[in-house]
């Protein structure tokens, strides 16, 4: 094992919130609860909330430890990405987990989700990165703040796909009987995605500016510039194919989880692909 | 004709559309050479066809102000990059210090047909540059100065580089990481003219290991190699900055079994004439890029995320997102 650096400490303190968030959570679904009356029933879901709180800033002191460290923000290669990931999709979701009730025992799923990129990160070298010419530009503020806003979305979009997929089993109508109907949860998810394709919209477009500055041409068919175009347009069929056909809840659950696992790929498996796109060559 | 247009408008249309596109777009993935620009323009305007149909017949959309808005700024989209098509220039330049751009110094240009830039009316004057590195040489920020004559008579000198680019007559130089080294050599020929021009060598520090390039002086058939031996200060392990003003060169030439070694100011003398390297200099290549339309593609996709944001926003407040939502949905039937 290498020495231990300053942010990993802090890193690891608000894993273990995220970890009682998703356990709390998933408790939350036990059917000892049915039959309790509501409001003891949802008492877990403030732990929740405050345990995801909790972790997002823990988070934020492990970024700011970093950024100081290395003496650039969290942009550049997959430890720092997964790490400001993290702490931007806790920070969206505790959100909107706060102001959208009806969607709270949909974390339990939304949670184990993160998990993926908070295993992932354990497994990885916090090495420094370089700073490269092209991320001066002020447009990569916009550009990743978008970003995140659109995967927060998403990723609240993929814990309501869950339910809906998951209800078609006896044993996932127990543990979202506290939930709205699959037609009120289908319309929430899709309300999601609309409000994803702004910003996912907004994401492309700085996106394609930054990179007019950057290389003097805003869109060349790369490698990330592709993959993101097929995310943009699979939301775009998705809630098109919403329009023209009925579609039963767990179809649209899983157009849902398509559409996310293809922007997952482009934030987290292209630009490691291909050296190309968005990292400073010679 | 309304019939005609309701079946152009169809929803199933803009999928099969959509499809087509999601195809086109894999097709041109990297831009391939042999891959038509037909796989995505076809698609494109299938997909704009349908959509100003639906824009005139769908009250679904034309009825919805910001849905509206932001299909037509869809549309709009298309138009104007097949505008920016026709009408773009690409190319690559490299320049080297103290030489003025010529339109005739640019390489692999492509344009599109209506292509109309005025050109002739761009001039600059490269001067010195400067390129940070990070240890293990990763590149930092790129200064290159350039002089730029005014209406007034004056000259303004610019430092840009990386996305600051030089933006003349809206034609948009960036500098690249393609860079390097050039002596400048005045040729002597025991008969005619003396010539002198420069021999850029192959980007620096990419090709550091192999600085050499080859000339033929005109009307013989002497092959003369040259290969500049640097010292530039260039190290792995530290921060470094490529300047050519602490930068130092020998110029090994080599003509048939003759082999000489040339500092600045010094001559050769080969079969058909002398060579004198008269100092190092370096050039720098740029990317060219024209498109009137970048600035408008920047404002109607704007504009069209706007009103897409106003539909949401209406549809957000129309009904609470709870159990009790039974509150009108705007659309009939599938929500
Ligand atoms: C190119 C041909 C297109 C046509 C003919 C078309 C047509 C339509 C129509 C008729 C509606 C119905 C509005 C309603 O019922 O409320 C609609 C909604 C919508 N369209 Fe398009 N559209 C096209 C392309 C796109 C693209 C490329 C996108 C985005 C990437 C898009 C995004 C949307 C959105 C977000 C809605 C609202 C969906 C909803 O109400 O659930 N459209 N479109």
């Amino acid at each position: 094992m290498n020495n231990i650096v300053a942010e990993q400490p802090w890193l690891w303190a608000g894993l273990v919130a995220y970890l009682v968030a998703t356990l709390v959570a998933m408790w939350g679904l036990s059917p000892r609860l049915a039959g309790v009356e509501g409001g003891v029933a949802r008492q877990h879901e403030k732990v929740v909330l405050a345990s995801i709180s909790l972790g997002v800033l823990l988070l934020t002191i492990a970024i700011a430890v970093r950024w100081v460290r290395i003496g650039h923000g969290p942009w550049l290669n997959l430890f720092e990405l997964l790490m400001s990931q993290l702490w931007s999709l806790g920070l969206i979701y505790a959100l909107l987990y706060w102001r959208l009730p009806g969607l709270r025992p949909s974390a339990a799923i939304v949670m184990l989700v993160m998990w993926i990129l908070g295993s992932w990160v354990l497994l990885l070298e916090p090495l420094p990165s370089h700073f490269p010419a092209t991320y001066y530009n002020f447009w990569k503020w916009f550009h990743v703040g978008l970003g995140k806003v659109f995967l927060g979305l998403l990723l609240a979009g993929v814990g309501l796909a869950g339910v809906m997929i998951l209800r078609r089993t006896e044993r996932g109508r127990q543990w979202f009987r506290a939930m709205p109907t699959d037609a009120v949860i289908d319309r929430l998810a899709w309300r999601l995605m609309m409000l994803a394709l702004v910003f996912d919209s907004l994401m492309l477009i700085t996106g394609a500016v930054w990179a007019q500055d950057a290389w003097g041409r805003y869109w060349a068919w790369d490698a990330l510039e592709t993959s993101s175009f097929f995310t943009w347009l699979l939301l775009a069929v998705g809630l098109h194919v919403r329009l023209s056909f009925k579609l039963p809840p767990w179809l649209s659950g899983v157009i849902i989880i398509s559409i996310f696992v293809l922007a997952f790929v482009t934030y987290f498996g292209i630009p490691y692909i291909s050296p190309a796109a968005h990292k400073g060559m010679v | 004709m309304v019939r005609i247009l309701q079946a152009l408008a169809s929803l199933k249309l803009t999928l099969a559309g959509m499809v087509l596109l999601g195809i086109g777009a894999a097709l041109s993935y990297g831009n391939p050479v042999e891959t038509s620009i037909w796989v995505l323009v076809a698609p494109m305007a299938l997909l704009a066809l349908n959509l100003a149909a639906a824009i005139l017949t769908n009250p679904r959309i034309n009825r919805q102000p910001g849905l509206l808005v932001f299909h037509v700024g869809l549309l709009g989209l298309v138009l104007l990059a097949g505008i920016g098509r026709l009408t773009h220039l690409d190319a690559h330049l490299e320049i080297a210090q103290g030489q003025s751009f010529r339109p005739e110094l640019m390489m692999d240009v492509r344009k599109g047909p209506w292509h109309a830039g005025a050109l002739d009316k761009v001039a600059f004057t490269q001067g010195r540059f400067t390129v940070d590195y990070a240890p293990q040489l990763r590149r930092g920020l790129t200064h290159s100065q350039v002089f730029v004559p005014q209406p007034d008579g004056t000259v303004l000198e610019l430092d840009v580089g990386d996305d600051r680019p030089l933006v003349l007559e809206r034609y948009r130089f960036y500098t690249t990481h393609n860079k390097g080294f050039a002596p400048l050599l005045t040729w002597i020929p025991h008969e005619g003219e003396a010539v002198t021009g420069l021999v850029h060598m192959p980007s620096y520090p990419l090709f550091e290991y192999k600085q050499d390039n080859r000339w033929t002086p005109p009307g013989t058939e002497e092959d003369i190699k040259f290969w500049l031996q640097l010292d530039t200060g260039l190290t792995l392990e530290d921060s470094w900055v490529l300047d050519g003003r602490n930068s130092r060169g020998v110029l090994v030439v080599t003509s048939g079994d003759q082999r000489i070694e040339l500092k600045p100011g010094e001559e050769a003398q080969l079969p058909h004439g002398r060579l004198r390297f008269e100092r190092l200099t370096t050039w720098m290549g740029y990317r060219v890029f024209y498109d009137p339309t970048i600035q408008w593609l920047f404002f109607v996709s704007v504009a069209g995320v706007f009103g897409l944001g106003h539909f949401f926003w209406k549809r957000l407040s129309l009904v609470a997102w709870t159990d009790d939502d039974k509150g009108p949905d705007s659309k009939g039937g599938t929500a």
